[in-house]
């Protein structure tokens, strides 16, 4: 498969140039021409997928399904996004002395880096391949987020570091206990990790193991997800990394992370029952929307306001993919699209805002509406749906979601036992509808805590000595593509769109 | 044969047990640079650990994974930290959150509670190496424990490296060794990361004249 070898030789061939490459443009030529190699290998995945289901490349190690291709289309419109607002924002950077010209060449190295570890987390065949990649962001995404140098982006590195290594080494912990439950049931042990070769035995794998396995994996990938209570890191990393960084934190990090557990999930589902990986997904899904919605609600500082709307989205997904059924699956699926494409746009403008206002602090910020026009409408129209309010799509995956869990309730929570038929029913039902309101009182708490302070910011009268108005720059297109994005897609779900994502969800919802 | 897979067993077993018991030492130093020589002397049991099991097993690729060890984390690992420690000034006694008795009386503690986890699972492992995958997760826990119970980013960074080793000892006792570019994967990773470590603690120290992680607190809500 050409466009396979393409996705992976694309970043690493740039990553490489930008270590040799000292000029600006020539760097900025170089990450372009590489997004766009990557885009449409993705396309060209995209089709082949579609139209013949899964498949594998380069003698075993990759392997594609529905679902690999979709989280690939989000690296790709995320990535490219990010190249384009990376033009004029490092750009910027560079000539306010903020960054030396000389470490913009470090910058871009690290970007291709931490691009090429979630490409092939996301296309690995094997389950410690993806470890290592994911691991691998993990190493490549700390002197990103460090890039300033101050006291308080090294402090937020160093808690990022730590706590997301300690955070994967227990996910190491639970895929060598994947391997281990592997072992008997295998006759090649060699390829005992493969996803390929476990998914049709997976029934026959030992239950307690793939149990254990499972909560270490939960645990620790769950850190880079930024799930409560193992986010810590995340409001301190996305505070202080450069923009175009949180936004792919945030927009890409998160879902591959996300990925990377549903990926076990799969396996452990066949041998495991389904209530056992869905209780606890909805278990942490829960603890991190009710959680967040409590920080949304007195946060001051923007970027921190869009840190906690981060957890409070992944635990949305997670509450759809706990719940399960093919329309909690489906809903989980289509909130990480919109949540991706929202957040990556709502940390443009933040970095757009921070550029010109120079402070993080809500109340510092005012008039944005005078002060800069298009980045007023980009944080109006991300935090719209970020607090999805109905015509974003993110209002409709959320409602697809709060269906499923009014309708099915979370798996495992249902109060059974020796009550007799009508107790267990009414209590049941009882069970349903305090999480439905558990998950609406939060929706509607964080609905309102992100409406009223970006709101905030956009109304009013900007600082006197402030500049008016607004240049047009490349970095703003990627915004208006993703706010038609967002819009369109509640209206409209383009056909491959749609058929990627029913087919992702046949694949996690087991029969 | 029976009665030389009985013996391999016990070796192997002791060797994790030696393991174990440098972990207890760990937690009891006080002297920065004796911790990293204990690290260092815990990787060698690592080292012959990996080597008898690939002796006893006769799976070759075993033995490069116990090389590998032999070089990353018993010669570059420890030369590194000793060359951060040297650079930070900070042999003096290590600051704690919870003093040695009651520290080594919680990894007692945790090391009951993995036998504990692991015990349901331990019979399905094979018969030369069953228990490895108890002492391995209680390895684990102990990492993890003296990560949150020392200020010194240099401890941290040391607690993490034995959980490392904890997770070594688990993938190669307790199943064999993973697959070859799984192993060498998590090396890689583990080198880039004491690495990157290094230099980090270095930037902490001139910013903050100090790696006292209790020092990290200009960020808050």
């Amino acid at each position: 498969m050409i466009a396979v070898v393409v996705l992976l030789v694309a970043p690493l061939l740039a990553g490489g140039l930008s270590l040799v490459v000292h000029r600006s443009a020539l760097l900025h030529a170089i990450n372009l021409t590489s997004m766009g190699a990557i885009v449409t290998a993705e396309i060209v995945i995209t089709r082949t997928v579609l139209s013949d289901g899964s498949l594998t490349a380069l003698d075993q190690l990759v392997y594609l399904d529905a679902l690999s291709t979709f989280i690939l289309f989000i690296i790709g419109v995320v990535g490219l996004a990010c190249s384009f607002y990376m033009r004029p924002y490092m750009d910027d950077q560079v000539a306010r002395g903020v960054i030396a010209p000389g470490r913009l060449n470090l910058f871009f190295f690290l970007f291709h880096m931490f691009l090429l570890a979630m490409v092939v987390a996301t296309i690995a065949n094997s389950v410690g391949v993806q470890w290592v990649a994911i691991e691998a962001t993990t190493l490549a995404t700390t002197f990103l987020i460090a890039f300033w140098r101050r006291r308080e982006s090294l402090e937020a590195g160093w808690k990022y570091l730590i706590l997301c290594s300690v955070g994967i080494s227990l996910a190491l912990f639970g895929v060598v206990l994947l391997y281990y439950s592997s072992l008997h049931v295998l006759s090649d042990v060699s390829q005992g990790l493969n996803v390929t070769q476990l998914l049709p035995v997976a029934d026959r794998l030992n239950p307690q193991v793939l149990k254990l396995a499972f909560i270490f994996i939960l645990v620790g990938y769950g850190t880079k997800v930024g799930l409560v209570p193992m986010h810590s890191w995340l409001p301190d990393a996305y505070t202080e990394a450069p923009a175009p960084v949180v936004a792919m934190l945030a927009g890409v990090l998160e879902v591959v992370a996300a990925y990377a557990i549903l990926r076990v999930r799969m396996i452990v589902d066949h041998a495991v029952p389904f209530a056992f990986a869905g209780g606890l997904l909805a278990l942490l899904g829960f603890a991190s929307l009710v959680t967040a919605a409590f920080f949304l609600l007195i946060q001051h500082n923007y970027k921190r306001l869009f840190a906690y709307s981060s957890i409070e989205h992944m635990g949305i997904a997670m509450i759809g993919f706990g719940v399960g059924g093919p329309l909690g699956t489906f809903g989980g699926l289509f909130h990480l699209l919109n949540h991706a494409f929202a957040k990556s746009m709502a940390f443009f403008a933040a970095g757009n805002i921070h550029r010109r206002f120079h402070t993080v602090e809500i109340g510092d910020v005012q008039g944005l509406a005078m002060a800069q026009p298009w980045t007023a409408t980009a944080l109006m129209i991300s935090g719209l749906a970020l607090s999805a309010l109905p015509p974003f799509a993110a209002f409709a995956s959320e409602v697809q979601i709060l269906t499923a869990l009014a309708s099915q309730g979370v798996p495992g929570m249902g109060f059974t036992g020796s009550g007799g038929m009508v107790t267990v029913a009414v209590s049941d039902h009882f069970s349903r509808v305090a999480l439905a309101s558990v998950f609406l009182v939060s929706a509607v708490l964080s609905f309102g805590g992100l409406l009223y302070r970006v709101t905030g910011m956009v109304w009013g009268t900007p600082p006197e000595e402030m500049v008016r108005g607004e240049v047009w720059t490349l970095g703003h297109m990627p915004i208006l593509l993703l706010a038609g994005a967002l819009v369109g897609f509640s209206l409209f779900l383009p056909q491959p769109m749609q058929q990627l994502l029913e087919q992702a969800t046949a694949i996690l919802v087991i029969q | 044969m029976q009665g030389l897979s009985s013996i391999g067993s016990q070796l192997v077993d002791l060797c994790s047990a030696l393991l174990l018991l440098t972990c207890f030492a760990i937690v009891a130093q006080r002297r920065l640079s004796a911790c990293v020589d204990l690290f260092a002397l815990q990787s060698a049991f690592l080292v012959i650990t990996a080597a008898l099991v690939a002796y006893l097993t006769g799976n070759q690729h075993i033995y490069i994974a116990a090389a590998l060890t032999g070089v990353i984390k018993v010669i570059i690992i420890p030369r590194v930290l000793k060359k951060v420690i040297d650079r930070l000034n900070v042999k003096r006694e290590l600051v704690m959150y919870i003093n040695v008795p009651a520290g080594l009386l919680i990894c007692g503690g945790l090391v009951m509670l993995a036998f504990f986890i692991a015990q349901p699972i331990i019979p399905f492992g094979f018969l030369l190496t069953r228990d490895a995958l108890a002492i391995a997760l209680a390895i684990v826990l102990i990492g993890l424990f003296t990560m949150i119970a020392r200020q010194k980013a240099v401890t941290q960074l040391v607690g993490f490296l034995v959980l490392e080793n904890g997770l070594f000892l688990g993938a190669t006792a307790a199943t064999y060794g993973m697959p070859l570019i799984v192993e060498l994967g998590v090396f890689f990773d583990v080198l880039v990361a004491t690495l990157i470590a290094g230099i980090y603690t270095n930037r902490l120290q001139d910013a903050f004249d100090s790696v006292d992680t209790d020092r990290l607190t200009v960020l808050k809500e």
